[in-house]
């Protein structure tokens, strides 16, 4: 099997949805770093045999947004390209992916990333409105039109929100943030101890800003042109436990305990990430960043999603042949505090190895190595991009501190967990 | 033969293909083949249709012939060439059969009124085509039945757009119009005309529903009275607007269309050749078709040494300087298809330049030249950074950083140290030696200077500045590269000033002597502003920015002499910190109270009998210009009086009407200004009027500046 390669990344500063990037789209956001990320390499653009971008929120006028991307970076057309969805985890499934198509000899070298603008994700008419708008349309005759504009109620005119019909499971119909409160129940995870790991997620993000800044690029967003962004704009200085502690609860307003201090953000960004096999990158001379070794994928019920890492990560542990021991530095996303903290207590627990077969493969991940810089709760989590910026940051982190092996995992909206592990260069 | 025809069944073609010529041209000889065929054509028995198509490739029929316009000297043989050819078109018009016109090509000018006169108009989706009646950028106007025929078949408010705005229409905009009937694939041409002439075979008269009713507004206006006195009211405002009483020849159309718009057509004909014979023998338009033929030749300008060369591909630019120039060269770049890495020691600094070209391009999408996904993509092509990343496969470095030699060898040493070997070195800069600039490269064949002039975007001219260094491909490399961004070189030796600027400055510098003598800035720039140019000298510097003007007087003091000495009101008011419109205030007030700036009080003078009139004002500077472009000519700055008026044709906004400052100058008379020049001369501190040796040996030779 051909070792994959990851060259080198770049990523922009991860901006609060509404500030610098609110008018940036997703495939723009994503063409400036994956443009910066070529000047910066200085790598010719025709050594690319294909691009590969997750998206979760599909921009409807950039339809196949990794085409639309690689076009507006200047990748020669005769480059294919196509995107992958695996909601939170499509970030991760670009980079597995092209490493399959590598390994299958489709492809030497291949451009991937994620990518999200949740800034602007549409607002759409509701289906009557939708229905009657169509007619209208259709209509021959100025009398046939008012007859039809006389069927429109007031009611039609909300807005349906596509950001929130995105964050709702259309099959349990639970909104992630009542997912994570269903684990949040179940494992006993207190509203006190979910407060204190966003804590430690912003004084994390904080004091590890500069080794951020390795992995990111200045962005002066369009159209505008005014600002000059350099930083992740979610950490909060300042941030107290008491402030955490009088927010409400955002999802259960009554007995509810996940608010959203200690939730992710809403945030916009990119990632864009050069994978190819070892071979091609001997002969182009190029010292790798890191190898992706291996990846594996999990299918958990959807009432409780955020538990999806606890399922991934033995499983991917048990395709490398490795066990958490094995492993230096382990990143698991922090779409809630309260889905980290129950993965852990999952992992923690004899029981749930054995009831899903796990044994030997889980166990207790010492929060020292765990998000050392920080995570969603204060970076943000745009969530196309969330994957590859944790391939990436995982990647920096390694080689800054000479660590072998680091284990990447991210649950996903729908009931999935996403992992991989990544070994430095 | 320049016209041929060949009988196919019952369909005649008559094909324009002439021989040795690049282009078909409406000369009088063709006009008479063509008559002849068409009517022979018309005696042949059993055709029932006529195509008229062209032979050449791009080209249906380009237009009348400009040399025989530029010929006509007397109204009355203008009038006549113009009822000549609308006799013919008028045949053609008046054949019993369908004929149509195949536009392959471009068909512009007399192309477009033979297009006109068939019964129908069909043309390809080829890029090439423009259909259009640009008469008036000669100072004509439609002679062959154009401004008659073309707001019958499209209506009169488009027809005053195409005619008065010289406007050429792509074949899309054409079939909005209704200006041709269908578009075709260029592939399978000829099975597809044969498609469209089985559909009109039959017909009698005009196939009905070809022509398309327009809705809304336009269509509104087009088809009632109201309508029409509306859109006729808006255009002549406009037009007089536009041609500010120098052009007479978008008025002339318009009153004649206006006149002609309900009038049959043998009288409204008549009218239209009355106008042509009159306009034709208007100095203004054998000015302005002296100006078609100078920047024409200058636009494919290719100096001999480069004949022989390959000039290389350039894909990628690095811009060092991102100000308001560094922008709008990297705007530039992107719009023609380059990549620009634009560089400056702040993203702050960076932002700022980012900005100016998102600018250009706004004001692109807002006229319509430019689609809102087009600009996303064009502006993706420029890149910022702090650190040169990305220098390392550039093709090209532009230099556009502050006017100081010792900043400029800095950026070019620091690049050169990373860019490929063969990479082309341009500065922007306005006034330095380009020569000593060199001296930072290793190689210094490989600098040229090239020379934008502010806005970028719209203006056309190039200063390229050769050194004795510069390499034949270094030359070739930039003539490429000034093709590509679609603008106009012309080739400067490396002086003070170079060319334009040196001669704007002395214009400007005298302004300020007037403005010392007593005269007033409104008298002062109004004064040039009826001279024909697009503003004064103060409102120039407010917009140039007088910190920089008066920076290259400077050097312009320090290298040519004490004539360009600054007239002391320009420090004066630099010192109370007036910048120009930069700063909101300069000669003027920019902001929402505009008008003179009351803070700049013309000096004092001691006579008031002595003002300076009007007449005295154009005269100082406009012979000050002539002076000091002679002087140019004497030092060899450029070889040719043509490049002088090129440069300032299209680098500082000299009237096209009169034709460049130096045939003006011709028009005048050396002698007169030379006389002039000396009157100014005697006068105390008159010194820096002194005419030059070689205005003198013209002057005694006899000689103007062109043979």
């Amino acid at each position: 099997m051909e070792r994959i390669a990851i060259i080198d990344g770049l990523r922009t500063p991860f901006c609060k949805m509404g500030t610098s990037f609110n008018d940036v789209s997703a495939q723009e956001l994503a063409a400036i770093a994956t443009r910066e990320l070529i000047e910066r390499r200085n790598f010719d653009t025709t050594i690319i045999d294909e691009v590969i971008f997750g998206n979760v929120s599909q921009p409807p006028e950039a339809a196949n947004i990794s085409r639309v991307i690689a076009l507006l970076s200047g990748i020669p057309k005769t480059v294919p390209a196509f995107s992958v969805h695996r909601n939170c985890a499509s970030g991760i499934e670009a980079a597995v992916t092209a490493a399959i198509r590598i390994q299958a000899g489709e492809a030497r070298s291949i451009l991937v990333g994620g990518t999200e603008s949740m800034s602007n994700i549409p607002f759409y008419f509701s289906k009557p409105l939708q229905d009657v708008l169509t007619q209208f349309g259709r209509a021959k005759s100025v009398m046939e039109k008012l007859k039809i504009l006389a069927q429109v109620r007031p009611a039609y005119f909300a807005p349906r929100v596509g950001l929130q019909l995105g964050l709702t499971d259309p099959v349990c119909g639970l909104n992630m943030g009542q997912t994570a409160e269903v684990l949040a129940r179940e494992f006993g995870i207190s509203r006190r101890a979910q407060d204190e790991f966003s804590l430690v997620s912003h004084q994390r993000a904080l004091a590890g800003r500069e080794h951020l800044r390795e992995e990111m690029m200045t962005v002066i967003p369009p159209s505008a042109y005014q600002d000059v962004v350099t930083h992740d704009n979610g950490p909060r200085e300042n941030q107290t436990l008491e402030a955490l502690a009088k927010l409400k609860p955002f999802f259960d307003k009554y007995s509810g305990t996940v608010t959203a201090g200690n939730s992710s953000q809403i945030t916009d960004g990119a990632v864009v990430l050069l994978i190819m096999s070892e071979r091609r990158a001997r002969e182009l001379n190029l010292a790798p960043l890191g190898y992706l070794r291996a990846w594996a994928f999990a299918g958990v019920d959807p009432h409780r999603m955020g538990i999806g890492p606890a399922h991934a990560i033995p499983r991917v542990l048990k395709k490398a042949g490795m066990r958490l021991q094995d492993i230096q530095a382990v990143e698991i996303n922090e779409a809630f505090a309260a889905q980290v903290l129950a993965c852990l207590k999952a992992l923690e627990s004899g029981q749930f190895a054995k009831e899903f077969g796990y044994e030997g493969f889980t166990g207790p991940i010492d929060r020292n190595i765990l998000n050392v810089n920080g995570g969603a709760v204060a970076l943000g989590h745009p969530v196309g991009a969330t994957g590859g910026r944790l391939i990436l940051t995982m990647l920096k982190h390694i080689n800054r501190n000479n660590l072998n092996a680091g284990l990447v995992s991210l649950c996903v909206g729908g009931g999935q967990g996403a992992a991989v592990i990544l070994e430095r260069g | 033969m320049a016209v041929s025809y060949r009988i196919d069944g019952d369909i005649a073609v008559i094909e324009f293909n002439q021989e040795d010529a690049k282009v078909n041209v409406l000369t009088a000889d063709v006009l008479r083949e063509f008559h002849d065929l068409v009517t022979k054509v018309q005696n042949v028995p059993g055709v029932k249709i006529l195509l008229i198509t062209s032979g050449k490739k791009d080209t249906f029929i380009a237009g009348a012939d400009i040399k025989e316009i530029e010929g006509i000297t007397v109204s009355a043989d203008g009038e006549k060439k113009s009822r000549a050819g609308q006799d013919i078109f008028n045949l053609l018009e008046d054949l019993p059969i369908p004929t149509v016109a195949v536009i392959d090509g471009v068909a512009l000018g007399g192309g477009c009124e033979l297009a006109l006169a068939c019964r129908y108009r069909i043309a390809t989706f080829n890029e090439k085509i423009k259909i259009g009646l640009p008469e008036v950028n000669l100072g004509v106007l439609p002679g062959f039945g154009g401004t008659y025929r073309l707001p019958r078949l499209i209506g009169i408010s488009k027809a005053l757009e195409i005619i008065l705005g010289a406007r050429a229409l792509s074949p899309e905009e054409a079939l909005k119009a209704g200006l041709v009937d269908h578009l075709y694939p260029q592939a399978g041409l000829w099975d597809s005309v044969l498609q469209f002439v089985k559909e009109i075979r039959d017909v009698k008269g005009r196939k009905p529903g070809l022509t398309r009713k327009k809705k809304g507004w336009p269509g509104f206006l087009d088809h009632n009275f109201v309508g029409h006195v509306f859109v006729f009211d808006q255009a002549g405002k406009s037009v007089r607007e536009r041609t500010k009483g120098f052009y007479p020849a978008p008025l002339k159309a318009f009153e004649l269309m206006r006149e002609t718009f309900n009038a049959p057509r043998a009288k409204a004909l008549a009218m239209e050749s009355k106008a042509f014979g009159d306009l034709v023998v208007a100095e203004t338009c054998k000015n302005l078709i002296k100006v078609f033929y100078l920047t024409e030749r200058y636009k494919k300008l290719l100096p001999p040494e480069c004949a022989a060369l390959q000039p290389k591909a350039i894909k990628k630019c690095g811009v060092i300087g991102a100000g308001v120039m560094g922008g709008g060269i990297a705007q530039i770049l992107s719009q023609n298809g380059m990549d620009a890495r634009l560089k400056d020691v702040s993203y702050e600094a960076v932002a700022k330049g980012l900005q100016s070209a998102a600018k250009i391009f706004e004001q692109a999408v807002k006229r319509k030249k430019l689609k809102p996904h087009a600009m996303t993509a064009t502006r993706l092509k420029i890149s910022g950074t702090v650190d040169y990343s990305g220098f390392q496969n550039v093709d090209c470095v532009i230099e556009a950083v502050v006017e100081n030699m010792a900043v400029k060898k800095k950026v070019f040493e620091e690049s050169a140290r990373l860019v490929p070997p063969e990479t082309l070195f341009c500065t922007n800069t306005s006034a330095l030696s380009v020569a000593e600039m060199a001296k930072s490269l290793s190689d210094p064949s490989r600098m040229i200077g090239f020379h934008f002039f502010n806005p970028v975007h719209r203006m056309p001219l190039i200063e390229l500045i050769t050194t004795p260094a510069t390499s034949a491909q270094t030359l070739c490399d930039a003539f490429n590269l000034v093709k590509r961004l679609g603008k106009t070189p012309i080739i400067v030796k490396d002086s003070p000033g170079f060319l334009v600027n040196r001669i704007l400055l002395a214009y400007i510098n005298e302004a300020g002597h007037l403005l010392q003598e007593g005269a007033g800035i409104p008298l002062i720039d109004k004064a040039m502003t009826d001279f024909g140019m697009p503003m004064g000298p103060f409102l120039l510097c407010d917009e140039v920015g007088l910190d920089v003007g008066l920076k290259v007087l400077r050097i312009l003091e320090e290298g040519l002499g004490e004539r360009f000495k600054a007239a002391p009101a320009f420090a004066q008011i630099l010192q109370k910190g007036f910048l120009g419109k930069k700063s909101g205030q300069g000669f003027y007030k920019h902001g929402k109270i505009r008008g003179a700036n009351p803070a700049v009080a013309p000096g004092l003078p001691q006579d008031k009998t002595a003002l300076p009139s009007a007449r005295e004002c154009q005269e100082r500077m406009i012979f000050t210009m002539v002076n000091e472009a002679a002087r140019c000519l004497e030092d060899g700055v450029v070889d040719d009086p043509a490049a002088v008026d090129v440069g300032m044709l299209l680098g500082a906004g000299f009237p096209p009407f009169r034709a460049g400052l130096l045939r003006y100058a011709d028009q005048c008379g050396v002698e007169s200004i030379v006389e002039t020049l000396n009157l100014f001369a005697s006068r105390p501190a008159g010194a820096r009027f002194e005419p030059c040796a070689y205005l003198n040996d013209l002057k005694s030779c006899g000689k103007g500046f062109y043979p």
